[in-house]
Order: structure tokens, then C-alpha cells, then sequence
């Protein structure tokens, strides 16, 4: 090891680093992502803009009415408006539901007859439709069981008692924050070191290192070692974002977060430096490693959608991916808090030890030390 | 003058089309990349699995069981005791644990309250709550209560909230906003770092004209790039319905990559590589595409970022692209979106206009 040229390399490409300003991308890159998403991505549906037309007015259709109101899952406004109307507000995109309660509801209530409540939910945004939906059913159906109580005994009645494990509050928060560290830290430390050698191909610098004494290995260290430390403090910041601005509960370990991360983002460079070692024009690099990591990231990140529901291509693609390994650690160290005791836990940080080893050395592998 | 603009137009159609490399990046973004996000981006819940451990005799709880089917659900899996299933859900291999407990065969035949115990794992919040709520109306169909009420609801414009083509449609937006940028943007930043740019400021061609012809043929490829990916993807694959008018949403999505090629003057004039462009363009247009209410509508968002949604042209664009895609909104009612897009438009056209168009 020639340790002297490594520290000039090295000393050489932090230089760089500062002076290209990218270094702006290494820090301000994750936080964003994290901010935008963080606060951006709701899957809970909370304010729908509801219209109640009230065609009764009785003292049923009010209790039903308030029911709306009184919930922070719609801002509620009850109208006499007609329905051509109320349609042409969703035409409009200013309504999401409208609720139609009938002229003769008390009345057919008290009679035990069943009367019909039309429901409209725009489903432009369809997953949003489908919540929206059940939230109208539930508070319908909760008023109606308390209507039914109050004039005779139920028999018979299931009630569900639900325990909320890890997220007992359903926080959007909680559930996305650990995904979207697992997607940044995929994302910002890949984009980085796809740059790094394709850079010096297109400037032509690269046969500085073809005619230098440094290794194809010692060449690698130089190169990532300056990223991967500059890489590191982001774990601390976008640890300190979840638990102080966006209020995620750490239960696990912070040794183990810090150490699965820091493999982690030895895993994203590696990725990232891959690419650039097969690519020849910059531009290209960046494309290539968004297309590879950005929608990956994502999907297989648990944000969208639990791994355990994934069938066919989509769950054997998600374990070729590191995201679902370390997203895996990630929600047990912020959320669950079993930490190494847990088996799967054991096994998924020696899977990315070795997803760590074998991308290091396909990259030197493919790395060239001469012109062909 | 009309020779000139027709001519640099030209010569930039002809440089994109030699360049093998970016033709692939733009046929993949428009065809196989909005595929992809329409095909395997799902939130509804799908192939939940779920456990249970059952004490009771097996009746009722079984008659529950059946009603957890496919495509939701997977067959839920029987597990011994609690402490099994409360491992497999802290292994995220369950999402939604049942229990029936010896009490409750027997409190539901006495017609007593029953409870039914279940865990969910609510770090897949969305999953767990709509499972949740599944369970909620299995359970009410076997109480024998009669309600005084039936709920009637219509989806309008997507009876079956397919969510591929809404999916696709998102995408595709996004994807004309991350290329017209990006393209624009390289056109220049291309010409400044072989020096190129300098000379043709000097020619004597209006410079005015130099760019409106540059630009407008970066905009005249993305337009391609729309109607591929409307005709193969979003209509052949995903058959996203059309209830308003296919010119109004061409229209739009004209204008809309015109304003925001502005953006890529604007980013053209302040980075001296392709790679500060890449930088650029990924530092602006995140912020834009997320405030755009892509993901969450804009009324939910944190009343900050609801402000600042206001200066994102990508906003109206999406909201006037659904409303014409799925609520079959007339010409009338779309101007709010128009005159957003068209007011975004000019002002960063004129900036960017500005700030490429200078020669020191």
C-alpha cells in the first residue's frame, strides 16, 4: 500500500469535492428528500372537503350530520344545494364527497324501514377514493349502530378490539420516515459516486491513474474514502430530523443503526461507483443510477407496500435489492426495538456484509487500469 | 428570419436524433419507466398475509376467515399460540394477527358482546388501517343487527379506483416535467462548454429567436414522447379512461413544457457543466414535483407547503391533467389551470429568457 499517494488522492478529490460544489448535493440532497417526502407524502386521508345535503332535517339526519363534523377526517359542510350542483363541484375539484341523506329519513328510521344513503367520492385519486369510502361507511355505520341501540338491544355483536403494534397512533410519520432514511441513503450516496472515475474518463484525467503506481484497489480507496466519511455524518443528521422534527420513536439500538447505515452507505457507493466504472459520459451515469436506485428504492422500500405482500418477479426483485435488508433494521431499530436478538434481524445484516464485499469487488473487477 | 428559426430547430431535431444515447433515455422514460410505476406501485392492500390463532371451536371464527379472500388477502395461516404470532409480526412476515379466544364462540352464541382481538402492524399504516376497516364489515354482516340504513356509493369517474392508470398518468407527468427541464437545459449548457454558445450570441441572429428555436424543439420532443407514451402506455397498457377532451389535455401539456422550459433556461444559465445542470435540475425540480400534490392533494399538505404549491406550475398541470382525464371537466371550468400554467409560464420563460440571453 502505497499509503502516501492514497492520502494525496484522497486529499486531492475532497478538494474537488469542495470546489465543484458538490458538496452542496452531499448535504443538502438527503435533508431535502427527507423534508419534502416527510411532510409531503400522507397516505392518510384527513380534511376531505365534504358536502352533506341534508333533504330531512330532522333530528336523525342532524345527529348523523354532526358526526361528520365533529370528525377530523372531513371538514364537513351541509347545504341545500341540488345534486346537479354539488356534482359540478367535483367537475371543479373543490368537493371530494357529497352525501346524500333522503327527504323521509327519520321517518322510515323510526319505522325500522331501511332508507338509502347515496354517497359520490371522487376517485380521480383513486387509492385516496377508496379511503375516503370507508371512512364515509364507518361513521355511517356507527351512527346507524348507535341510532339501533338506543331503540332496541343488538344480539349477537362482534366487537373488534385492535392493538396498533409499533405505531400505535397510525402516524404517517412513523410509518414513512425510517423508509425514506433507507431510500436517501440509497439515493444521494449512489448519484455521488456514479461521478467520481466517469468524471476523469470524459475529462481525460483518468490516464493520470493509468500511468500512476497506484493499484486498481488503492485507486477505489482513494476514491470512496473521502465520500464515504463526508456520507457519514449523514446518518447522524438524518437520525437527529426523525426523532427531533418529524417525532419518530427510537426503541432499538443506536450501535447497531449507526453500523447498519455506515455498511449501507459502503453498499450505495459501491452501486454508484459500479456504474461509473462501466459508463463512459456523465450524463449518462446520473440517469442510469436514478433509473437503478430511485424507483427500486421506493418500492422495496416498505413504504408503499410490505415486502411480505409482494407475489412472483416483484418479491424476488425486492431481495436482489439492499433497500428491504437495511429498510428491514431500520424499522426494527425506530420502531420495533427486538434489535440483534431477532433472528431475521442477524441474518439480514450478514446478507448486506456480503452485498457490501461482492460489490466492492465486482467494482475492481471491472476496473480498468489500462487503455484497451 | 423564418429560415433561421426553422433551421436551428432543425439542426437541434437532428442533433438529439444522432445521439443514440439520449433517444434510448427518452423512448425508456416515456414507455417502459411510466410502465413500471403503473404496474408495481399498488397501495391498495394486496396479498395481505395474515395469521391467527384459534381457540374456539372453530365455527364462527372459520365463517370469518372465509370472507379474507383473494386478491387482498392471502389465506390467513394458523399459528399454534399467540407468542408465535406475535414473533412472526414483529418479523414483518404477518401484517395482521387474529385472535379468537376461548370466550368469544361462546359470548357471540349467548349473544353477548364479543371480542375479537387483532394486531396489526401499523409501521404498513395504510395496509393495516383498510384491512382494519375489512374486518369491521365482515364482522358486521354476522351480527344479526339490522341497520336502518344502506350506504350507496359511487366512484365517480373510476368505479373500480383502478389506480394503474392513475399511477401511469402521474408518471408521465412527471416525466415530461424531469426531461423538458433536463433536455432544455443540456441544449445550452452544451453549446457554453464547447464555447459554441458565445458565437452564437455574437452571430448576426436575434438571440431571441436562437432560443424560442432551441427551445421549442426540446418541447417539440417531449410532445413526441406524450403521444407514445399516451398511445402504448397509458391508454394501450393501462386504458386510463378519457371523459374530457384529448385537445384541451394536448393544449395543456403544450403550454406546460413551454413554461417549464423556462426552468431549463433558468438552469442553463446559472451551471457551467452538464453536470451542475444534473444537480440543478434535481435540487429544483423535487421540490416542485412534491409540492405538486403528485402524491398527497394539495389542501392536505402542511399549510406552508400549501403556500408555496401555489408556484409550482407542475400543480396546475397535474390537477387540470386529472380533471381532464378522469372528471371529464369542460373547457370552461379548466381555467384556473391554464391561466396558472400560462402565468408560471411567462414569468419564468422571461427570466430564464433573461438570464441565457446575456452575453456577460
Amino acid at each position: 500500500m502505497k499509503l502516501g499517494v492514497v492520502k494525496a488522492y484522497m486529499l486531492k478529490e475532497l478538494t474537488e469535492l469542495l470546489r465543484t460544489r458538490l458538496i452542496v448535493m452531499v448535504y443538502l440532497m438527503p435533508s431535502m428528500i427527507l423534508i419534502l417526502f416527510g411532510y409531503g407524502i400522507r397516505m392518510d386521508v384527513s380534511h376531505a372537503r365534504t358536502l352533506i345535503i341534508d333533504n330531512d332535517q330532522s333530528k336523525y339526519s342532524r345527529a348523523l350530520t354532526s358526526k361528520f363534523e365533529h370528525s377530523r377526517y372531513f371538514d364537513a359542510t351541509v347545504t341545500q344545494m341540488s345534486e346537479k350542483e354539488a356534482l359540478h363541484r367535483i367537475k371543479q375539484a373543490t368537493t371530494d364527497i357529497i352525501v346524500i341523506i333522503p327527504s323521509s329519513f327519520q321517518k322510515r328510521l323510526l319505522h325500522g324501514q331501511k332508507s338509502e344513503i347515496g354517497v359520490f367520492v371522487d376517485a380521480a385519486f383513486p387509492t385516496r377514493a377508496t379511503t375516503m369510502e370507508s371512512y364515509v361507511q364507518g361513521v355511517i355505520l356507527n351512527a346507524a349502530q348507535e341510532a339501533t341501540q338506543n331503540l332496541g338491544t343488538p344480539k349477537g355483536l362482534i366487537i373488534i378490539n385492535n392493538r396498533n403494534l409499533f405505531n400505535q397512533a397510525m402516524r404517517d410519520e412513523d410509518a414513512i420516515v425510517p423508509g425514506l432514511i433507507g431510500l436517501v441513503l440509497l439515493v444521494a450516496p449512489a448519484i455521488l459516486a456514479a461521478l467520481l472515475i466517469v468524471k476523469e474518463k470524459e475529462n481525460g484525467t483518468i490516464f493520470n491513474f493509468y500511468a500512476s503506481a497506484l493499484s486498481k484497489r488503492e485507486f477505489l480507496a482513494a476514491k470512496l474514502i473521502p465520500v464515504f466519511l463526508l456520507h457519514s455524518v449523514n446518518i447522524f443528521i438524518l437520525f437527529l430530523m426523525a426523532t427531533k422534527l418529524f417525532d419518530v420513536p427510537f426503541r432499538g439500538s443506536f450501535t447497531l443503526y449507526w453500523l447498519t447505515s455506515e455498511l449501507y452507505i459502503l453498499i450505495s457507493l459501491s452501486i454508484g461507483m459500479l456504474i461509473s466504472v462501466v459508463t463512459k459520459r456523465q450524463i449518462v451515469a446520473v440517469v442510469l443510477t436514478v433509473i437503478i436506485t430511485i424507483i427500486p428504492g421506493f418500492l422495496y422500500s416498505g413504504i408503499l407496500m410490505p415486502i411480505s405482500s409482494m407475489v412472483g418477479e416483484s418479491y424476488i426483485e425486492a431481495h436482489m435489492f439492499p433497500v428491504m435488508y437495511y429498510t428491514h433494521i431500520l424499522y426494527d431499530t425506530f420502531l420495533i426495538g427486538e434489535g440483534l436478538a431477532s433472528a431475521k434481524t442477524q441474518l439480514y445484516l450478514l446478507i448486506l456484509v456480503f452485498y457490501a464485499l461482492g460489490m466492492l469487488s465486482l467494482g475492481t473487477l471491472f476496473l480498468k487500469k489500462e487503455l484497451k | 428570419m423564418n429560415r433561421v428559426f426553422w433551421a436551428i430547430l432543425g439542426k437541434e431535431l437532428l442533433a438529439f436524433l444522432r445521439s443514440a444515447g439520449l433517444v434510448a433515455m427518452v423512448l425508456y422514460s416515456f414507455t417502459i419507466d411510466i410502465y413500471i410505476a403503473g404496474e408495481g406501485i399498488q397501495i391498495k392492500p394486496r396479498n395481505v398475509h395474515i395469521g391467527y390463532v384459534d381457540e374456539t371451536g372453530g365455527g364462527i371464527s372459520q365463517k370469518i376467515l372465509t370472507h379474507l379472500h383473494t386478491p387482498e388477502f392471502l389465506p390467513p395461516k394458523r399459528y399454534r399460540s399467540q407468542k408465535e404470532l406475535s414473533r412472526s409480526i414483529f418479523n414483518k412476515e404477518t401484517l395482521v394477527g387474529l385472535v379468537f379466544d376461548r370466550e368469544f364462540e361462546k359470548d357471540f352464541r349467548q349473544g353477548k358482546k364479543a371480542q375479537l382481538n387483532v394486531l396489526l402492524d401499523a409501521t404498513a399504516a395504510s395496509q393495516s388501517f383498510t384491512t382494519l376497516g375489512y374486518l369491521q364489515n365482515i364482522v358486521l354482516d354476522f351480527s344479526e343487527l339490522d341497520l336502518p340504513v344502506a350506504i350507496k356509493t359511487h366512484k365517480l369517474f373510476n368505479e373500480n379506483a383502478d389506480n394503474k392508470s392513475f399511477m401511469a398518468l402521474t408518471e408521465l407527468l412527471s416525466v415530461i416535467t424531469l426531461l423538458i427541464v433536463i433536455l432544455t437545459a443540456v441544449v445550452f449548457v452544451k453549446e457554453k462548454e464547447e464555447g459554441t454558445w458565445e458565437i452564437m450570441l455574437l452571430m448576426p441572429v436575434d438571440p431571441r429567436l436562437i432560443i424560442l428555436a432551441k427551445s421549442l424543439s426540446q418541447v417539440f420532443i417531449v410532445m413526441a414522447g406524450v403521444v407514445l407514451a399516451l398511445g402504448f402506455v397509458v391508454f394501450g397498457a393501462f386504458h386510463a379512461p378519457m371523459n374530457g377532451s384529448f385537445w384541451a389535455f394536448m393544449l395543456l401539456t403544450f403550454l406546460y413544457s413551454f413554461s417549464s422550459a423556462g426552468i431549463g433556461l433558468f438552469v442553463a444559465a446559472v451551471s457551467n457543466s452538464v453536470l451542475q445542470v444534473a444537480q440543478f435540475s434535481i435540487i429544483i425540480m423535487m421540490p416542485l414535483i412534491f409540492l405538486s400534490g403528485a402524491w398527497t392533494p394539495v389542501y392536505a399538505m402542511h399549510p406552508v407547503l400549501q403556500v408555496l404549491s401555489f408556484f409550482s406550475p407542475l400543480r396546475y398541470y397535474i390537477e387540470g391533467s386529472e380533471s381532464i382525464f378522469y372528471r371529464g371537466t369542460e373547457w370552461i371550468d379548466l381555467w384556473p389551470y391554464f391561466s396558472g400554467v400560462m402565468l408560471l409560464g411567462a414569468l419564468l420563460y422571461w427570466y430564464g429568457f433573461r438570464k441565457i440571453g446575456k452575453l456577460f
